[in-house]
This record gives C-alpha cells, structure tokens and sequence, in this order.
C-alpha cells in the first residue's frame, strides 16, 4: 500500500466544468454546439447517460435550457452550456428560472462579441450581460474559474449555491480557461460537500388546491421545493404570482415574492464570497483580476516581486454578488485598485468603482488579444 | 528524332487559339476558399453564381449567409451579402425582400442553421410565401462546430455527439424538413438535388436557375435542398464520402422535385 500522491490527467476547463457538474451530482444536461463551450457538451454527452443521467442534445439554446427547467421543477440538478450568442437566446428561460425559483447551472464561454462576434478568439465581455440579463435587475450569482481546477470546484459550488437558492447560477469561463489544456492533479481539488435544495415536508394527496407551494416565512427564506408530479399539486408560473404558484397582479403578498427573489439573494451574499487573495504588507496596488487574467496577473505579481517592489493581488471567484467584504479588507494601505480586463469598457471595473467610489480604480483594457504582464505592471503604482 | 522533340512539340500551344469552355464566373471572386478538400460548398457556390451571370442580375442579387461553414460566402459571392445571426437568414432575407420586392433575394442555409436554430423562421418563411429562394445545405451534421449530431443526422450515423450512432429513440429520427416545407401552400417549388457527380450538378443549376426566374415572375417560395458530403465532419476522404452520400444519404433524402408549380403543368 502507497499513499496516492497525485493523479495527474491532461484536461481542459471545459472537461474539468462537466466532472465538477457531475461531481455536485448532476443528473441532465442538454446542449447545442458552439465554440468555445462544446467541449462540454462533448464531455457530457460521452459521460453523463453511462452515470444514470439524461445528455439531450437541443436544436437550439432557448430548447436547452428550457429542457434542464423542466428537468429541474422535477428535482433533477440540471446544467447547460453555453457561449455569448446562445447565452442571448437563454436570457427568456433564465429569468423563468428565476421567476420560477428553479434551480440550473448555466456554463457560458465567452468569446469575443457583439453577435456572432469571433468564435475562437477571447474576450471577458460578457460580464455585465450576463449579470444584467433581468427585467427588474434581479442578482444573478457568476463565478469564474481562471484554470481547470477552478473550473470543478466552481461548478460545483455553482450547483450548492442554485440547489440553495433556488435560483439559476452562472460559471462564466473565458474562451482561455474553457479551451485550454494543461495538467490537472487531482489531488489538489479541495474537499467539497454536495448539498441539495431543501424539499418540502407537506404531503397530499395530489388533489389539494391553493397549498402555498412557494411558502415562505421571511422573504429572505427559501422555500422548501415542491416538485412536479409528485403528492402535492404543484403550479409554476413565470408571471408574477403568490405563494401558492398562481399569477397574481400588484397583490401585496406578490409584491412580496418579488422582493423575496432577490432578498433570499442578498441574505446569502456574504457566505458566497469567494476570492483567493496574495496581499503584501506595504503594497500601494491591489491588482483585482478574474477569469484568464488571473494568470497574467500572477506573472506580473512575480515579476514585480523579483524587482523588490511591493504590490497585493486578488482574484475574484464570485464575481456576483460582488465580494464587497473579502475586497475592503484587502484594501489596507491600498491607493489604487488595478483590474485587467479582456473587454475595451472595463466592464467589472465600472462595478467595483460603483462600490468603492472613494478609490482610484484603474482599469488594463484590451480586445483581440491577451494582456500581457508588463500591461499590468505599467499601470501598478 | 527523340521522344521529347515530340512533347516538347505538343506543350507548344498558343492560348489566343483556344476556345473558353469552362472558367470562373464574374460574380465568383478570385479567391481561393476555405473549404475543406470534397465539400460541396464550393460546388453549390459555383452554380449558384454561374446562374447569376448567365441571367445578368449580379448587380440586383442579394443574398443571406447563415452561421455555420460558410459564414464566408460573402468572400467568395461577389453580390451583396449579409450573414445573418445563427438561424435568422430566412429572417432576414424577408426583411430585405419586403422592402425590395423587385430584387433577386436567397438565404443559403446549412441543416443546423435551417433545420435546428432556425426551424420556426424557416417553416413560417416559406408558409408567407415569401418570394425568396432558400438553398439549403444539408450534410447530416455540425461542420463548424466539430462534427456534432445535426437534426438530420441519420439515424445510427456516429457524431462528436452521437458516439455510439444516433439513436432515434432517444432523439428521434432524421427531420426531413424539406417535405415538410413541401407541404405548405405558400411553398411554390420545392426540390432536392445533390452535387455529388456532373450530371447531379446540371440538375442543381437547372433547380436553381427554375427557382431565380420564379422569383423574377413574382412567384411564391423557392426551397433547394442540396443533399450533401462533410468529408471532415464525416471523417472520410472526399471520395469515400461521396460513396457513402450516395448510399446512405440518398435513400433518406431522395433526390428529386416535391413540389412543382400547378401552373407549371
């Protein structure tokens, strides 16, 4: 007998995103092909059927995800995946998903867009699409891995945090991370608990009107589920309804739902913070950075070290809700925030100035090809 | 006197004396494409632009690429060319149309695009009757993507995505979405044809050139199924795949008309 010290394989994000799925136990997945993100459908497809589960292969993104809805209302953790012109067509079901309190973990691999845009190149633009994709601007939770490891390990708290909330949750990959190859050891991956969304302790007979499905005690609570074809007569709407499920206008207890959806949110954004921090003691520059950059970062950090210089990095692995608290008490000392993005608008720099709008938030912005260090050494003070 | 004297002899030909009898067309440009060896892009693009010459209308042309493999038609059809978001060309062609009926308007389409993405566009298109022509571009498969299973993947055909064959228990059979358009009363010609060998090419063009004078009459929708080979998708030399369209294709998509104008006799 031997200790396993490592188990080395070669895997890309994508494939590491579909073990991470199937680790948190997801048991459907449905897909359509789009490059950067097929290689999860791929793995899926290959793996999930020989585990017990469903792999459904959709004539189009708004089928895939509507798919993995239903197999949702029913209890199954379901997941889809994605790029930035099929995230487009998801943002109907999505917000029905959350409307309906359903949970499902979308992947979307970002490209480079608008529309079609470019299919094999990069871009981190899809940041406040994909968080502003709500009528009513409603939270929706993104984490983003910046390698393979990440990729498991974030999907799956992806599937703690939607079976939780009851609420569709986001890995948001970039283009890099999903596609590119390189050796994962196994062993690094943490330890990681597989929690289920809480199911209701009502039983009927199947019959029974007007039970408070959706029943909540404080809207912060979630409620416990409900799922289709089961004892209790279940009613699911998109529209705006009360807590038993049926479309409602203006009533104060709908009005009351629709404050819920986002306070269940709120209540839980502190425990869903999650950043990986290297401060320096005396650093002046706190480089923020996720996804892809977060490897940039990392080499800009040694090189900036190796020539004495003092500077702290953080990297954000729930991009929403903003890790408000782990970042102010990163910033000791800190007189100005530096954030890498593959996108030309500073898309997650805008956010963080709108939170810490005392700071002096600079942000390395660049499309069409990766950021090198010496960018981000340029601009660290 | 040697042998070389004699070839050398017969190399010695002056071009002014030759007759044209085959060449590119003006409405294709002088670039080479990106397809890959056997695939029957090309092809369908040739005809396609040969027949635009031949009727003089290239300069009141318009036509609408799809997402997929040739995204790039616009390089290679020298007309005015728009790719359309993933399955929106037929869409989008109606747009167009709408607002310039006296033009010459077509959607060029692949199985994914038209039959997957894209199939409400497609079937209320051409329930409108709208006065377009769509050529459909059908090789049972996810070219651009890497070779996925298409809706009309055959049944039992292996994909990325279908690694034991396609099941059509679990996904259902091919969708022959052309005799469904067929179907439909705004629908005015409706054919499939392939480009698989010279005498299948002739008939393609002659589908396509019937189809642009329709529309230049005013008639109702033009719908041309091309049946046709991904040699990579399919992971075949270009020749083994026009083997297997030929005998694996064919019985499920036949080639032939669906649907010909009644006052066409």
């Amino acid at each position: 007998m031997h200790d396993v010290q490592s188990i080395v394989r070669i895997r890309s994000g994508n494939q590491m995103v579909a073990e991470g799925a199937l680790r948190a136990g997801c048991k459907f997945f449905a897909g359509y092909p789009i490059t950067p993100a097929s290689g999860i459908y791929k793995t899926m497809i290959d793996t999930l059927p020989g585990k017990g589960g469903v792999a459904l292969s959709a004539p189009d993104e708004i089928s895939a995800l509507a798919y993995c809805v239903g197999a949702s209302l029913r209890g199954q953790k379901a997941m889809t995946a994605t790029s930035g012109p099929g995230w487009a067509l998801m943002t109907e079901t999505v917000q029905y998903a959350l409307m309906t309190e359903t949970p499902v973990v979308i992947a979307t691999v970002q490209r480079l867009g608008p529309s079609t845009g470019g299919a094999t190149q990069n871009a981190q633009g899809d940041v406040l699409f994909v968080e502003n994709c709500t009528s009513g601007g409603y939270t929706i939770p993104v984490f983003t891995p910046s390698n393979p490891i990440e990729c498991y390990e974030l999907t799956h708290i992806a599937f703690t945090w939607s079976e939780l909330l009851r609420t569709p949750v986001v890995v948001m990959l970039d283009k890099e991370v999903g596609m590119t190859s390189e050796d994962v050891n196994y062993m690094d991956i943490h330890d990681l608990t597989t929690l289920s969304r809480q199911r209701t302790s009502m039983s009927g007979n199947g019959m029974d009107k007007n039970i408070d499905t959706y029943y909540f005690e404080n809207p912060e609570d979630v409620p416990s589920f409900v799922p289709v074809g089961g004892e209790i007569k279940s009613t699911v709407t998109g529209s705006a309804h009360n807590k038993a499920g049926r479309l409602q206008k203006n009533s104060p207890e709908t009005l009351e739902v629709l404050y819920h959806l986002q306070k269940k949110i709120d209540a839980n954004a502190n425990q869903m913070e999650l950043v990986k921090r290297d401060i320096e003691e005396g650093a002046r520059t706190l480089i923020v950075s996720y996804g892809i950059t977060a490897r940039t970062a990392r080499e800009a950090v040694r090189r900036l070290r190796k020539n004495g210089e003092k500077v702290s990095w953080l990297n954000v692995l729930s991009l929403f809700p903003v890790p408000e608290n782990k970042l102010r008490n990163s910033l000791h000392g800190i007189e100005r925030i530096v954030i890498p993005e593959e996108n030309f608008g500073g898309q997650y720099r805008s956010v963080i100035e709108n939170v810490f709008d005392d700071q002096d938030v600079v942000g390395v912005n660049k499309i069409g090809s990766m950021i090198t260090p010496d960018e981000i050494i340029a601009k660290v003070v | 006197m040697s042998t070389n004297a004699g070839i050398e002899q017969e190399l010695n030909i002056n071009v002014e004396d030759m007759d044209i009898v085959y060449e590119r067309p003006d409405t294709l440009t002088d670039t080479r494409m990106h397809y890959c060896p056997g695939c029957s892009h090309g092809v369908v693009h040739r005809i396609l632009m040969e027949v635009v010459q031949e009727l003089g209308i290239q300069d009141k042309t318009i036509g609408v690429a799809p997402v997929g493999c040739s995204v790039f038609a616009y390089s290679y059809l020298d007309i005015d060319m728009q790719e359309a978001a993933h399955g929106r060309a037929s869409a989008a062609a109606t747009g167009i149309k709408r607002v310039l009926p006296d033009r010459i308007v077509f959607s060029y389409q692949g199985d994914g695009d038209l039959a997957a993405i894209g199939t409400a566009e497609t079937i209320h298109t051409a329930n409108r009757g709208e006065k377009i022509l769509v050529v459909f571009i059908n090789n049972a498969i996810y070219g651009m993507t890497g070779g996925q299973m298409a809706p009309t993947t055959l049944d039992g055909m292996k994909t990325s995505t279908s690694p034991f064959g396609r099941n059509p228990d679990h996904v259902g059979h091919p969708l022959k979405i052309t005799d469904l358009i067929a179907m439909l009363p705004g629908a005015y010609y409706v054919t499939r044809v392939a480009v698989n060998n010279p005498r299948n090419v002739r008939v393609a063009k002659k589908a396509i050139t019937k189809s642009i004078q329709y529309q230049m009459d005013g008639k109702g929708l033009c719908f041309v199924e091309v049946v046709s080979n991904c040699p990579s998708g399919w992971k075949m030399t270009p020749v083994e795949a026009n083997k297997w369209l030929e005998e694996n294709m064919f019985p499920i998509y036949p080639l032939g008309d669906l649907k010909v104008p009644s006052d066409d006799k």
